[in-house]
């Protein structure tokens, strides 16, 4: 027997995996709550989930400018990933503050929220991925958590028809993103994304590794919505709970281009004059449908559905130039992209609630009935359609410099379809100030929403306004992604 | 530039391929729609009673939680098969994973997952 | 210890009505009288820091040459056509700006008090002060930028406002016209000024007012003049309609429309000398470049001379008010025309003081009178209003130059400064300017506060929220031309640009305008008091009939305007509009049109079935098989190579 038969010999440390392993405690834990606790107590695990989530994100916030490689790059810990993660946990901890309600009224609040930190966890899996399996991983996590979540009111029928969808269409899309990452593999022997970087570079183009980036672009293409993958969100958006809509909406995407930028910028840099124009014009014909087919819309649910796929449009500008400036402009939108998006759907779901309806008619004369939520719904829209000084102008800001030398087509497409886009945005604000409610008892909002609303509210003006740090922070994360 | 002369062609000869076998069809075939023409399957055997039949999910929880367990028992076994030589890690490892499963179970016995109605 | 804070923290400024704006539009609406306290509260609190920060800069003689500047990062761009653009916001604190500063903030918090009075009772109340604070922080941020960026914001952040509060009487279709006026003129004007800092940005590399000083000063070093002279004439075009200078002055008497206390804020102390101020802080630019100097100075003594003679005809107290302040913008030009900063900035701040006074008055006269704005149909008042109209009766003095009254000192430095420049034609018709000056004026003082009363009306004293800033304001108006008299001139020691320089006392000079003024006054006096019936004033009208039609229509300015756009609406534009109705509404209509109709018909695909989803997804998988073969760098490719 050899002597060192219980020593506790570490094939790689364990700490660079904290963040990971708190968040999966955490879900544990709540599941576990939801186990213990009885049934009237459980509106206090959305408080346990928000405050773990802060937590969690702390400790990130204080490995900030850690670096580290697990597994010969099958993971990797560094300020771009750290980044995202941060991204993502702001996002869900808004979504759990702002819905809280909405939760309870739900019902199962224990596995609600503990799917919800799976997911995140899916996601920060994603961030960190350095090889396919790591990233397929965190992928077919978050995406099985939100197909559960998706379907969450069993006894709407509109709820379950989307889960549905949202299953086998997204079954679907992975299984051809697997069949693109297995031909990428069988070309170069590898499943670490840096060292493929390093292979491609070296080989001469093949028809099969176009293929297989073909597939690639059509699997993330589906998770990021892009045009012609983008047909199973509005369905899926208006199908289910809002809550869980606004969360799919940000996270889902945000962790898709975390991963898409991995994969394109290191992993496929060599054969960026292939990809780069097929990556533009689908960010064009992205924004262009996205944007057009959100005007008729009348379901306001349906409406941002479709004015996010425009958004996921103009964040794929980011990455057709594959340099610094694109990576920057890709984070530091979806970053201010949470922001208004969440107030927009946290008002949504806070107004369905009350109201009952997603109709764009019945926000008619919201202005009046609560002036806060009107207001809140105003500025995200129109950061979205990135009116300056709000956020999203500062964001399209960056993300089109990065592409103006090249790619200035696309940049006027951008600009055009920003127009177009303030149609339907002012739209919903005409509504709501113009026109006179129905019922005019005025809406009292309760503090948890208030504050998520005031919170990203403010956020998204004051990155507007003064964009200057966060734009040094995001520089230095993407500064670390070519360091590897 | 001639080499994609030769992918267009393929392309070009692909579509007609198939396209053209569903034009063909869709241009000379006789079109009489009828209620039952137009369901799934024009083929077998007409169904007895309702299609429309739920199955117990029973069923279908027992398998998943039998796959679960399967599967546990595999990676437990290559760990057991090789126990000493892979030391504490290993099996602090094998803890934390049976742990989660426990708590999987935990969950869907209190959920009534076990109990057949 | 105190001063040393007010300089550190000048930015509080501004951002103090700021805040007060933001405080009133959000939570104090409903209480009328909070509002109005806020608003007044955060004014003054800012005029005690700037007149904090005011006295650390003026007793420390550095900061004439090296301004204090604090400044942060706003943003900056990795742009690969310009790699280092930077943009900063910030405080440039030295003699001009520290005496703006105090200007504007004293001025505007006695603005803002008097119209507690004066808006008593208004509906939009609360409304009205937001806007007002919101009008005094920008110009204020205007004063203290150090950024042409920075200020170019807060310069259409005055223009914003001044279209709110002009427009305030939304009710009054007037009100809204003259508010679209004012903004649309303005804005016409802004594209050439944001051209003129573009271009900046571009050959100069930034756009922060100390650096650009210092590279204009050696940019003859290595390149020619052509695009300074361009710059410079691009960025005169805002201050042309901003400080309502001809041709663009139209929109400044149509702007008497909003309430009286904007009329003042946006005449004496705010938005009307922004254009001045600009000027005056791109001096060094100016200086560069003799023809751009010509072209201010012609420009100012035209103005002047040009709003002086359509002031004689007018017969609405604000117009005529309205149109002494572009007359008296003209000369703020002309003095920096002929390039001294010095007189261009004292004549701003006894102005302000004087004009604010007047402005104030006239809000004073109209209140009692219940808004018959006539001078015909006054006379008389000064026996029911004493306060009113003896504090007018000194902004009267001051404007016409009578010693030792303020306008007096600055209007003698901006006539001694062309003189000694050598601009004798400029000099005669500043000249002429003073004396049409002292005569309308007193016009209409004669004709509204002396005389025969007029019976119909029943004029009474306004309550003393407006008052005591007619009194305050009216020691300003005697006492603020001391600091900068011939003999002992405090001012032109602290605010000049490139070295000191003060005329000797010039008796010669100071002699005519004091003949002048008085003349113009004595003539006023004859034709409008001694003869009661007027009967000169209409002899000389129907005499000089023509040229009397013309003035009272001002030049038909607004006419030819009028005109014009209708030619080229009505003329001219019809081929527009033809081209307008069936290619760019073709092209509107069809884009938005097809925007619906593509909308719609891609809605078709959502036909919520799986199985089309699938198989849109299918094609969209091959359509990017097909743009990944044919888009890329073919030559790349060896596509029958096969797979290796």
């Amino acid at each position: 027997m050899p002597a060192d038969m219980f020593a506790l010999t570490l094939p790689f440390d364990p700490s660079a995996l904290t963040l990971e392993m708190l968040m999966a405690g955490l879900a544990m834990l709540v599941l576990i709550l939801g186990i213990i606790v009885p049934k009237g107590a459980r509106h206090g695990l959305g408080w346990v989930s928000l405050l773990g989530i802060l937590g969690i994100m702390a400790v990130a916030v204080s490995l900030w400018g850690e670096k580290r490689e697990l597994l010969n790059g099958m993971y990797l810990l560094d300020n771009y990933a750290l980044f995202w993660k941060i991204t993502f946990m702001t996002a869900a901890a808004l979504v759990i503050l702002g819905c809280m309600r909405f939760v309870d009224n739900m019902g199962n609040q224990a596995e609600y929220y503990s799917l919800t930190l799976f997911a995140t966890l899916g996601m920060m899996v994603m961030a960190s991925a350095g090889d396919f399996i790591t990233f397929y991983l965190g992928l077919e996590l978050m995406t099985l958590s939100f197909v559960i979540l998706v379907c969450f009111r069993k006894t709407d029928a509109k709820s379950v028809e989307a889960g549905i969808k949202y299953l086998l269409l997204a079954g679907m899309s992975s299984a051809v993103l697997l069949y693109g990452l297995t031909l990428i593999y069988g070309l170069t022997g590898s499943i670490t994304i840096l060292e493929i970087g390093r292979i491609i570079a070296m080989q001469p183009l093949s028809p099969a590794l176009v293929l297989a980036v073909v597939l690639v672009i059509a699997g993330l293409g589906f998770k990021v919505s892009a045009v012609p993958f983008h047909m199973w969100s509005p369905d899926v958006y208006e199908g289910a709970p809002t809550p869980v809509t606004a969360y799919l909406a940000v996270g889902s995407k945000a962790a898709s281009f975390a991963i898409i930028l991995r994969l394109f910028v290191s992993g496929l840099p060599g054969i960026w004059e292939n990809w780069a124009m097929v990556m533009a014009i689908l960010a064009a014909v992205t924004i262009i449908v996205g944007n057009l087919v959100a005007i008729p819309q009348t379901n306001i649910k349906r409406m941002l559905a479709y004015s996010s796929i425009a958004q996921a449009g103009y964040i794929l500008v980011g990455l057709v130039t594959a340099t610094e400036a694109g990576i920057k402009g890709v984070m530091f939108y979806c970053f201010l992209y949470v922001f208004a998006t969440m107030a927009a759907f946290v008002v949504a779901t806070y107004y369905y609630n009350v109201s009952g309806s997603d109709e764009l008619r019945d926000y008619a004369g919201l202005a009046q009935r609560s002036p806060l939520l009107a207001a809140v719904m105003l500025v995200a829209l129109l950061s979205m359609a990135g009116i300056p000084p709000l956020a999203g102008f500062a964001g399209k800001f960056y993300l089109f410099s990065s592409i103006v030398g090249d790619f200035l087509w696309l940049v006027f497409v951008g600009l055009i379809m920003s127009m177009v886009s303030v149609y339907y945005y002012l739209r919903v604000a005409l509504v709501m100030y113009r026109d006179d409610p129905v019922d005019a008892t005025p809406i009292s909002v309760s503090s948890p929403v208030a504050v998520t609303l005031v919170f990203a509210t403010i956020a998204t003006l004051v990155i507007g306004i003064c964009p200057g740090p966060l734009s040094e922070v995001v520089n230095g994360a993407a500064h670390t992604f070519f360091l590897h | 530039m001639s080499d994609w002369a030769g992918v267009f062609i393929f392309f070009v000869v692909a579509l007609i391929f198939g396209a053209g076998g569903i034009a063909t069809s869709f241009l000379i075939q006789p079109r009489r729609d009828t209620p039952l023409k137009l369901e799934p399957y024009e083929c077998g055997m007409p169904t007895q009673g309702s299609t429309w039949i739920q199955f117990k999910t029973g069923y279908f929880l027992y398998a998943l939680l039998f796959v679960i367990f399967d599967v546990e028992t595999i990676y437990l076994y290559a760990w057991a098969v090789k126990f000493q030589s892979l030391g504490l890690f290993a099996f602090i490892e094998m803890i934390i994973f049976v742990f989660i499963l426990i708590v999987g179970l935990w969950y869907a016995w209190k959920e009534g997952a076990l109990e057949w109605q | 210890m105190y001063v040393e804070f007010a300089l550190q923290h000048a930015w509080l400024v501004p951002l103090l009505p700021a805040l007060a704006f933001v405080a009133i539009v959000f939570l104090t609406r409903p209480w009328q009288m909070l509002s109005a306290i806020l608003a007044v509260g955060s004014m003054a609190s800012s005029c005690v820091i700037a007149t904090l920060a005011a006295y650390g800069i003026f007793t420390n003689h550095e900061y004439v040459e090296k301004p204090l500047v604090y400044a942060t990062r706003w943003f900056s761009l990795g742009m690969p056509a310009m790699p280092d653009l930077q943009i900063n916001v910030g405080v440039q604190l030295d003699p001009v700006s520290a005496m703006m500063m105090v200007m504007v903030s004293f001025i505007s918090t006695f603005i803002f008090l008097y119209s507690i009075g004066y808006m008593n009772g208004e509906d939009g109340f609360s409304v009205f002060f937001s806007y007002l604070s919101l009008f005094g922080a920008s110009m204020l941020l205007l004063v203290i930028s150090s950024n042409l960026l920075q200020m170019f914001v807060a310069w259409e952040l005055v223009g914003l406002c001044s279209y709110l509060l002009i427009g305030f009487y939304t009710h009054k279709i007037s009100a809204r016209e003259a508010a679209k006026k004012a903004f649309v003129t303005c804005r016409i004007a802004d594209f050439g000024l944001l051209l003129g800092i573009l271009s900046l940005q571009i050959v100069f590399g930034t756009l922060n007012l100390t650096e650009l000083g210092e590279k204009i000063a050696h940019f003859e070093d290595y390149t020619t003049f052509g695009i300074l002279t361009m710059i410079a004439v691009l960025v005169f075009m805002g201050p042309i309609a901003k400080s309502g200078q001809f041709p663009l002055h139209v929109w400044l008497p149509d702007a008497m429309e909003g309430p009286t206390p904007v009329s003042a804020l946006i005449h004496a102390a705010t938005m009307v000398v922004a254009g001045v101020y600009l000027v005056g802080r791109t001096m060094f630019l100016f200086h560069e470049v003799p023809s751009a100097m010509e072209l201010v100075a012609v420009t100012g003594a035209f103005t002047a001379l040009f709003a002086a003679t359509i002031a004689i005809t007018q017969r609405e107290i604000k117009k005529i008010l309205a149109y002494s302040t572009v007359s008296q913008l003209g000369y703020m030009m002309l003095a920096l025309g002929v390039g001294s900063l010095t007189a261009s900035m004292f004549h701003m701040w006894t102005h302000a003081f004087f004009k604010a006074l007047m402005f104030l008055g006239a809000g004073s006269v109209l209140v009692a009178l219940h808004h018959k704005a006539d001078v015909w149909e006054m006379g008389g008042l000064v026996k029911k209003m004493p306060i009113t109209a003896w504090t007018f009766v000194i902004g009267g003095l001051a404007i016409a130059g009578i010693p030792p009254f303020a306008g007096f000192w600055s209007k003698d430095e901006i006539l001694v400064a062309t003189l000694a420049e050598g601009h004798y034609v400029l000099f005669a018709m500043a000249a002429f300017t003073a004396f049409l000056t002292a005569f309308y004026m007193w016009r209409m003082i004669f004709l509204a506060f002396f005389g025969k009363e007029n019976p119909a009306n029943h004029p009474k004293e306004s309550p003393w929220t407006m008052t005591v800033p007619l009194l305050v304001l009216a020691v300003g108006a005697i006492g603020a031309g001391w600091l900068g008299t011939p003999w002992h001139n405090v001012w032109a020691e602290w605010i000049y640009f490139g070295s000191p320089h003060h005329a000797a006392a010039n008796y010669g000079a100071m002699m005519l305008s004091v003949v002048l003024a008085v003349a113009g006054i004595g003539l006023a006096y004859t034709m409008y008091l001694k003869d009661t019936e007027k009967v000169k004033a209409k002899a000389m009208a129907e005499k000089y009939s023509t040229a009397y039609r013309v003035l009272v229509n001002k030049y038909y300015i607004d006419e030819l305007y009028l005109w014009f756009n209708h030619a080229l609406v009505d003329g001219a534009a019809k081929i527009f509009y033809l081209f307008d109705i069936y290619i760019v509404d073709g092209i509107v209509n069809g884009i938005g049109a097809s925007a619906k109709v593509t909308g719609e018909g891609l809605r078709v695909f959502q036909t919520g079935r799986l199985q089309n989803y699938v198989l849109i997804f299918f094609i969209g998988v091959l359509i990017v098989a097909v743009l990944m073969a044919f888009v890329g760098p073919s030559n790349a490719v060896p596509v029958m190579g096969g797979v290796k």
